[in-house]
């Protein structure tokens, strides 16, 4: 029975609440340090230029232009969403998937290949894509689970394996001269993402396709996974405390593969939205790993780690992202966004350290409140805690990451 | 207080005094006005129950509390300790429980680490030190080999290193807490003399223990501490060990449980040859227990902390895997199931631990109470979405009849409860699964006496209902007033079993320290 | 031959010193995921000086000036990881991984902005060129192309064993590694010793990350990064078991994986067989895997590297 004498923890105490202002906090330091470094490239241009970046399709006056490029932002919103839920998602069960990054190229490889190769439905092209990659992100975690390698190197060397990979199988499918792959519009209609009528809500911008959609009833889902069934249940109680999933009787290793294979098939799935649209065409000359799965990273954080957040941190990145393409050429470069993101990412490391602050101010003034409550309570372990100080930091070290 | 006075009016010259030195945290008073004079030259024992207050009344020492009241004197005068560094300056050495060197490094780098001596440029220079130790390891009898690594030697060599420690720095009052806790008997009996020959040299020793047999044997005085009160201290030659347990423990129990006389029936747990290895130390390890427990009785697993108890119920619930022998539940083998396997077959296991392994602490309590259950049908349905509903009504029944109280009830995160608040839920979610075994480690530990008295009513009316319980327990109160049957532990060996109707606190006290043994196999 | 050992010696001088890098700060007890935008960064500092250096400038100081400039860099960039990890406990994954993406992305936009501004607009490549000024890091010994960076590596390598294993400070830094609160015991300051351990990583890392952009061109795109090599150090290091000498010789194995990359196609017996050059790329990646597959599972990492140091737990 719930003791009636204490109130209930008010909105603002919510543990919701904290994050969403920790991110907001993030965003603002994000975009005011992205603003000083324009400010010290070029002080009377960091204005304008930080507003571009803002202010993305609405750089445009006429309507239907801005709701093109609205829809453009969404196009790759779609791909940046799958990346950070398969950041999320791994990061639930205590794993920092930073191999999304190369299991979202690889998504891109066979969605592209199935396609102009094989010539397969747009579907079966997604669903290859989603197979290769959850079999490519269980690579990372079988050698977790079995061999003890961090995922976070092994997910780096795989990144860069898939980028040369692909980067080799897509060749056989490129324009004779240029280094592009061939337009799926021209050569593999039947393998572009149908957009069933959502062009015509963006001015006819025809790469707007179901992946929007999709990808937000994938959150959705991904969000119901974790919260209302059995397997999210395990999976985070593997995440917050392993000895205790451990003591009661959940498989870790086997949870770990599972985790990591879902991670790939999310990333992979993402780089299947983007490229089955045909808006962007693979360079098989790609020298570096693509920014989306890194970018993932930030928008998972940023959306304090729940589904539904990150529909709007990845939308927020992606905005910045594109809005990057409107500051004045002349005086600064583009990556200015990468930049902010990547502000954003180191801000979020500090996430934890605010949400305390938060949690002691909210103590401080709770504090009369927990005395009045404990006085006819049992001192919550002080004396065995004392007697024993080295449990605790054993059961630490086992938790503690190595590399 | 007689005793202080009396040591005041003779003068006598104390190499260190912690006087009325008082204690509080928030809810308990750790130390009450407690005393403690330790002379030039002598052997100190500290005596005391887990939870007595011993090892607060050594972080005040040490500077890593600071007493409410009272004051520190060395050789009269007062000094104030704020840190380990001021006890460190003051010549105050410790050789802690858990030792504090490095593993990987070797016995030398171990002791001069933090007074490295150098070259300049801040090179070691290693061959003056290595004389010294020597030098040091001689003069005391600490055979020690300067250059083996700490993980490659025994425990023995590595307190050994740790006195090294103190003596390099030249301590002159040396606190050992525990230190025959880790020790094999032929270790204790060289780290007596040792002590001793420390002791000749001008050392004041502080020597913490429960073990009675060794403070018998080496201590000159002993101080006794019980609840967080001083007791007093007895120069040990106008003792017994009788009379020094009765001290620990105190005459008058202030709670007992009531309970009828125990029907057991069937065996319901057989252990055969159990042999389980130890992560921590060789001498923790189970070395081929067997036992029984039968339906409708509490056995109870006493022994000192550290004598295999903690790897036997490791063995028992599946988090570690047994080396050899069997484990039988209601007549099936379950030596090589599953931890879940087990829980299904009927076992329940309320953890020593209960934040390493008996919550989710960021979960909320209802997910906590449903945590060896989410699966079943009940909670699961067959689509593997988790019955909300259900896991709140039943949360809320939990709740109910183990009277868990908290914040915003079913919902509440686990971490924001108090220690015993959470227990009665693990126990209230183990009891409830309707097990055929009850495996409960320390289930009272750390809570205050009301939350103790329901947890044994709860074990008692489980045994009522014809259920085998297990308790394992360091508490002396709670073997003899909650068990049927008592067995003993000491160093990873059953070496005996008493009836707790027929027996002392004072025997129980010798069985556990090693000095009586019995050739039981129950 | 000669060209693949040349180029076999100047990646493995790189990988050696990245990772001895990493050593020094998880010796301390942070993991350094970083190291990869600490070498841009550093790699950064260094590429500046070459490019306005006046030509004119003695060898000898173009060299050390380029090395101070990498070195500020880097150390100034290590710096963001020792406050949020050591100071403010903060996940040193998420801020390595940061770090990383922060390195090429910061790197872009400043080489950008000064190739902008100084071409008044007309380039706006992030690519920095140091054709001349390379030419005091090397020297000729018949075709055999002598890099300084060679000799460094193997003076950081020296420094590296002495500094761990033979001074005060690599023992009570070791200490904070393996046992924060057993060095506490004795009078150590934990967080100096790893802030000094992460301040370290920074003087390697950006050493090695200068090292890399020179070791075969004269000019670098910024956008590129540097290839994962930050990573590839990381595994030499695991590799290495954390101790100097076994990380040379890791070094010396993924270098001539890296190598072969490079030069493949001058040594005949490799271009008959006809493998893609990509096949090449991928294998310094490849063999990695496979190592740390094979040696992971024994690690002997520091025991409390990762692990933020909280003086109140004893």
């Amino acid at each position: 029975m719930s003791d009636p004498m204490k109130k209930k923890e008010s909105f603002f105490q919510s543990d919701g609440f904290q994050s969403l202002l920790a991110s907001l906090i993030c965003i603002l330091l994000g975009l005011l340090i992205g603003f000083i470094v324009l400010l010290f490239i070029n002080p009377s241009g960091a204005a304008g230029a930080i507003g571009a970046v803002i202010k993305n399709f609405l750089n445009y006056s006429r309507a239907a232009l801005q709701l093109k490029n609205l829809g453009n932002t969404l196009v790759k919103t779609a791909p940046l969403l799958m990346c950070s839920l398969s950041v999320l998602f791994c990061y639930k069960v205590g794993l920092f998937n930073i191999g999304a990054a190369g299991q979202y190229v690889v998504g891109a490889c066979i969605s592209i290949y199935a396609a102009l190769a094989w010539g397969l439905p747009w579907w079966l092209c997604l669903l290859l894509a989603i197979l290769v990659g959850g079999i490519y992100g269980a690579i990372v975690g079988v050698l977790k689970a079995y061999c003890n390698v961090n995922e976070v190197i092994s997910g780096i060397m795989l990144n860069w394996i898939g980028l040369y990979t692909t980067n080799m199988i897509l060749t056989g499918v490129k324009e004779s001269t240029s280094p592009y792959t061939l337009h799926l519009r021209d050569y593999a209609p039947q393998s572009v993402l149908p957009n069933m009528g959502l062009a015509g809500l963006f001015a006819g911008n025809e790469y707007v396709s179901i992946a929007i959609p999709l990808a937000i009833i994938i959150a959705v889902a991904i969000k119901v996974i974790l919260d209302k069934t059995r397997f999210g249940y395990e999976l985070k109680a593997t995440g917050y405390n392993k000895n205790a999933a451990k003591y009661a009787g959940m498989a870790e290793q086997r949870n770990i593969i599972v985790t990591l294979a879902i991670g790939g098939a999310l990333a992979a799935c993402g780089g299947a939205f983007l490229y089955l649209t045909d808006y962007e065409l693979w360079e098989v000359t790609t020298s570096a790993v693509p920014g989306m799965g890194f970018n993932g990273i930030a928008a998972a954080f940023l959306g304090g780690l729940n589904p539904v957040g990150t529909i709007f941190s990845s939308y927020f990145i992606q905005h910045i992202t594109s809005g990057g393409a409107y500051v004045d050429k002349n005086l600064y470069s583009s990556q200015i966004s990468d930049l902010i993101s990547a502000i954003i990412i180191y801000l979020c490391g500090f996430v934890g350290f605010m949400k305390l602050t938060m949690k002691k101010l909210n103590a401080s003034k709770a504090a009369q409140d927990i005395a009045a409550n404990n006085a006819n309570a049992e001192p919550a372990g002080q004396d065995a805690s004392k007697e024993k100080p080295a449990d605790g930091s054993e059961s630490k070290t086992e938790e503690g990451g190595k590399a | 207080m007689a005793a202080e006075k009396s040591a005041a009016v003779q003068n006598e010259p104390y190499a260190i005094e912690m006087l009325h030195i008082t204690k509080r945290f928030p809810g308990i008073i750790a130390n009450d006005d407690i005393s403690l004079q330790l002379r030039k030259g002598e052997i100190h024992a500290l005596l005391g129950e887990n939870g007595a207050g011993k090892s607060t009344l050594m972080s005040v020492l040490f500077g890593l509390y600071q007493p409410e009241e009272g004051e520190i004197r060395k050789n009269g005068q007062k000094v104030v300790i704020r840190d380990p560094n001021d006890a460190n300056d003051l010549g105050i050495g410790m050789v802690h429980q858990h030792f504090k060197l490095v593993e990987c490094f070797s016995v030398l780098d171990n002791i001069i680490l933090g007074v490295e001596p150098t070259t300049k440029g801040g090179f070691l220079h290693k061959a003056e030190a290595r004389e010294k130790v020597i030098a040091l390891s001689e003069k005391y009898g600490l055979h020690v080999d300067p250059d083996a690594i700490i993980e490659d030697i025994t425990v023995g060599m590595q307190q050994r290193t740790e006195i090294l420690k103190m003596l390099y720095r030249d301590n002159e009052i040396l606190i050992f807490d525990e230190p025959t806790a880790v020790l094999t008997p032929q270790e204790i009996e060289e780290l007596m003399q040792i002590m001793k020959n420390l002791a000749a040299e001008g050392k004041s020793i502080l020597f913490i223990s429960h073990k009675l047999n060794e403070i018998m044997s080496v201590a000159d005085r002993c101080s006794v501490l019980r609840k967080g009160k001083y007791i007093g201290t007895v120069n040990i030659a106008d003792t017994t060990a009788e009379g020094l347990s009765a001290m620990m423990v105190g005459r008058n129990v202030n709670f007992h449980v009531e309970k009828s006389p125990a029907h057991p029936t069937d065996v319901v747990l057989e252990v055969k040859d159990m042999v389980v290895a130890s992560k921590t130390h060789a001498n923790n390890a189970v070395k081929g227990v067997s036992f029984n427990v039968r339906k409708g009785e509490i056995v109870c697993i006493a022994g000192i902390d550290g004598n295999g108890q903690t790897e036997l119920v490791y063995g028992l619930s599946g988090l570690e895997p047994v080396k050899s022998g069997t484990i039988t539940l209601n007549g099936k083998d379950i030596t090589h199931l599953s931890i879940r396997k087990r829980s299904t077959s009927g076992m329940s296991h309320i953890p020593e631990d209960r934040h390493k392994h008996g919550l989710v602490l960021d979960y909320s309590l209802e997910n906590n109470i449903v945590l060896e259950r989410y699966f079943e049908p009940e909670f699961t349905s067959k689509a593997g979405f988790l019955r909300k509903d259900n896991i709140r009504k039943y949360a809320e029944k939990i709740i109910e009849e183990y009277d868990v109280r908290s914040g915003q009830g079913p919902i509440t995160i686990a971490r924001s409860m108090s220690g015993g608040n959470q227990q009665k839920a693990i126990v209230g979610r183990e009891i409830d699964k309707n097990p055929d075994l009850l495996i409960a480690v320390q289930p009272t530990r750390g809570l205050d006496v009301g939350a103790i008295e329901g947890i044994h009513k709860q074990l008692v009316n489980l045994r009522d209902e014809g259920k085998g319980v297990l308790l394992v327990s360091l508490e002396l109160d709670e073997v003899m007033d909650v068990s049927d049957r008592i067995l003993v532990m000491y160093e990873g060996e059953i070496v005996g079993e008493v009836d707790p109707k027929n027996t002392t606190v004072e025997e129980l006290g010798l069985y556990m320290a090693g000095a009586k043994r019995d050739e039981v196999k129950a | 031959m000669l060209l693949l050992l040349q180029y076999t010696l100047i990646f493995s001088s790189v990988l050696t010193l990245v990772a001895l890098g990493g050593c020094y700060s998880e010796h301390s007890g942070v993991i350094n995921l970083g190291l990869e935008g600490i070498m841009v960064i550093g790699a950064l500092g260094g590429a500046l000086v070459m490019r306005f250096i006046p030509a004119s400038t003695p060898g000898i100081f173009v060299v050390l000036l380029t090395l101070l400039g990498a070195v500020a860099f880097g150390v100034a960039y290590a710096a963001l990881l020792a406050v949020a990890c050591i100071n403010y406990k903060a996940d040193q994954t998420i801020v390595g991984t940061a770090l990383n993406i922060l390195g090429t992305a910061l790197a872009t936009v400043l080489v950008k902005a000064i190739n902008m501004k100084l071409s008044g607009g007309d380039d706006v490549s992030s690519t920095v060129q140091y054709v001349s000024a390379k030419q005091n890091f090397v020297a000729y010994i018949g075709s055999f192309q002598f890099n300084w960076f060679m000799v460094i590596a193997i003076i950081a390598l020296v420094v590296a064993y002495v500094v761990l294993y033979k001074t005060r400070f690599g023992l009570r830094m070791m200490a904070c590694g393996e046992h924060p609160q057993a060095a506490a015991s004795v009078g150590i300051s934990v967080y100096k010793m790893r802030w000094s351990g992460v301040l370290i990583s920074g003087v390697f890392g950006s050493i090695g990350g200068i090292a890399y952009i020179l070791a075969g061109v004269s000019e670098w795109k910024f956008e590129n990064g540097v290839a994962g090599f930050g990573f590839l150090a990381l595994a030499v290091m695991i590799f290495g078991q954390w101790k100097p000498t076994k990380i040379a010789l890791a070094a010396l194995l993924f270098g001539l994986f890296r190598a072969l990359s490079n030069v493949y196609i001058g040594i005949d017996f490799l271009a008959n067989l006809n493998i893609p050059s990509t096949v090449y790329n991928m294998f310094p990646y490849i063999i990695s895997l496979l190592v740390l597959a094979l040696t992971s599972k024994n690690s002997k990492a520091p025991k409390a590297e990762g692990i933020p140091y909280d003086p109140g737990q004893r």
